[in-house]
């Protein structure tokens, strides 16, 4: 496990017996399987640990399996494709989504900070610019793994001037995205659950935003 | 981790992503002939709800043949269309105003399976484990649906879940130890917690 994740008060052997299923799925790797693997070839309990992990295996899997979709599925949903019109592909995609078209296509580990980082560039460029507030617009939350979050997804016709302004405007900002489904965590630096909830209704009253979840209030835990 | 490895002469499911970005519905329904029962069930259980399911799960579908361009890869193709069934259960709950999405209010979502107790009087650990898999709170029902059943990394998970990796591991080590609660305390022998 590595040393920056907190775990909170797990001991070694809690935080082993949580790595086992995905030990079983085979997932597993680096330190994290290196652990496990020592864990069963040195402790006489490890293997029952595992018995205990398989048994779960066989039980979630017969709960999910007992589940039977329905058999026309598939002529239905096809039906229903068959209605769509081919989507307007790249070159006639959004403003907001060829900004961040762009971003995709920077490696993993550094494109949702790059897309974050642009969306600050964005920010400041509008408050700045003609018609914005002036003065510097503060990158609220950046880093704060607890800062209180929403889930929002924006139509396609969303301009990112308009996101942008607004979302200045309430000092709020976007940590990352899009992840799947084009959902987007916007952070909003708030102390109290009442300032949470008037962000968030001012977020999903704006014609720009498609769906809007509540996340991480002020006060909850992880 | 389920990637729906192809087989010989077999397209791969980035493959036939790939397709679909450029139009082709076939490769749409390749896909979700691989991939469709999965997704419902995971709504089903999201939702307590096959009605529900069976419509979010075309959506999902749908919502591939309309963001197919905008998939670069950075994941498998189960766990976006995953996190796509997820964020649309979520709404739809929300919409319907059965549930809201922070953690104690998720933990209330109706379930329809077996008690623990009906369950165990059938004599059968896993049969026992089913039931009691399914009796957990959402939050943790999901994680272990997603590692055992869906076969997900940590890593994967927290970004179906949009929750960081360390609360992964945290519920997955909450709900396991439930499971060992519920079985000791239906006379099971477990060696932890």
């Amino acid at each position: 496990m590595s040393p920056q994740e907190n775990t909170g008060n797990m001991s070694r052997r809690d935080e082993l017996e949580a790595l086992l299923p995905f030990y079983l799925n085979g997932t597993l790797d680096g330190a994290d399987l290196a652990a496990v693997e020592d864990w069963l070839a040195t402790d006489p309990g490890a293997m029952a640990a595992l018995e205990e992990a398989e048994a779960e295996f066989s039980g979630t899997s017969a709960a999910n399996d007992a589940i039977r979709p329905p058999a026309d599925a598939l002529s239905r949903f096809s039906r229903t494709l068959d209605a769509e019109a081919v989507p307007a592909r790249a070159s006639a995609g959004s403003a907001l989504a060829r900004l961040w078209s762009g971003f995709l296509a920077i490696p993993a580990s550094f494109a949702w900070a790059a897309a974050a980082a642009a969306v600050a560039l964005v920010l400041v460029q509008t408050a700045m610019g003609p018609g914005g507030r002036g003065g510097p617009v503060e990158i609220a939350g950046w880093g704060q793994p607890d800062l209180p979050f929403a889930l929002v997804t924006f139509k396609p016709e969303a301009r990112i001037a308009d996101v942008a302004a607004f979302l200045s405007g309430q000092g709020a900002t976007i940590l990352s995205g899009p992840a799947s489904g084009g959902v987007f965590k916007i952070g909003i630096p708030v102390e109290t659950a009442a300032d949470y909830d008037r962000i968030v209704g001012l977020i999903a009253a704006q014609p720009f935003a498609d769906t809007v979840l509540t996340g991480r209030k002020p006060g909850d835990g992880g | 981790m389920v990637t729906m490895t192809a087989a010989p002469g077999q397209q791969s499911d980035r493959e036939l992503v790939e397709r679909v970005a450029k139009g082709d519905r076939a490769a749409v329904r390749l896909l979700f002939m691989r991939h469709h029962a999965r997704v419902y069930r995971f709504v089903a259980r999201q939702t307590g709800s096959e009605t529900m399911a069976d419509d979010i799960a075309s959506e999902v579908f749908l919502e591939l043949w309309r963001q197919a361009p905008a998939f670069e890869g950075r994941s498998e193709v189960s766990t976006w269309l995953l996190g796509i069934a997820r964020f649309k259960a979520l709404s739809a709950l929300r919409k319907k105003k059965e549930v809201w999405i922070d953690d104690d209010a998720a933990a209330a979502v109706p379930d329809t399976a077996d008690t623990p107790e009906v369950a165990v009087m059938k004599d059968d650990k896993a049969t026992a484990l089913r039931g009691m898999v399914n009796a957990l709170p959402e939050e943790h029902r999901t994680v272990i649906d997603l590692a055992y059943y869906h076969a997900k990394s940590v890593a994967e998970i927290a970004e179906i879940l949009s929750i960081p990796a360390a609360t992964v591991k945290t519920r997955m080590f909450y709900a396991r130890k439930k499971l060992g609660e519920a079985l000791q305390a239906a006379g099971f022998e477990r060696g932890w917690p």
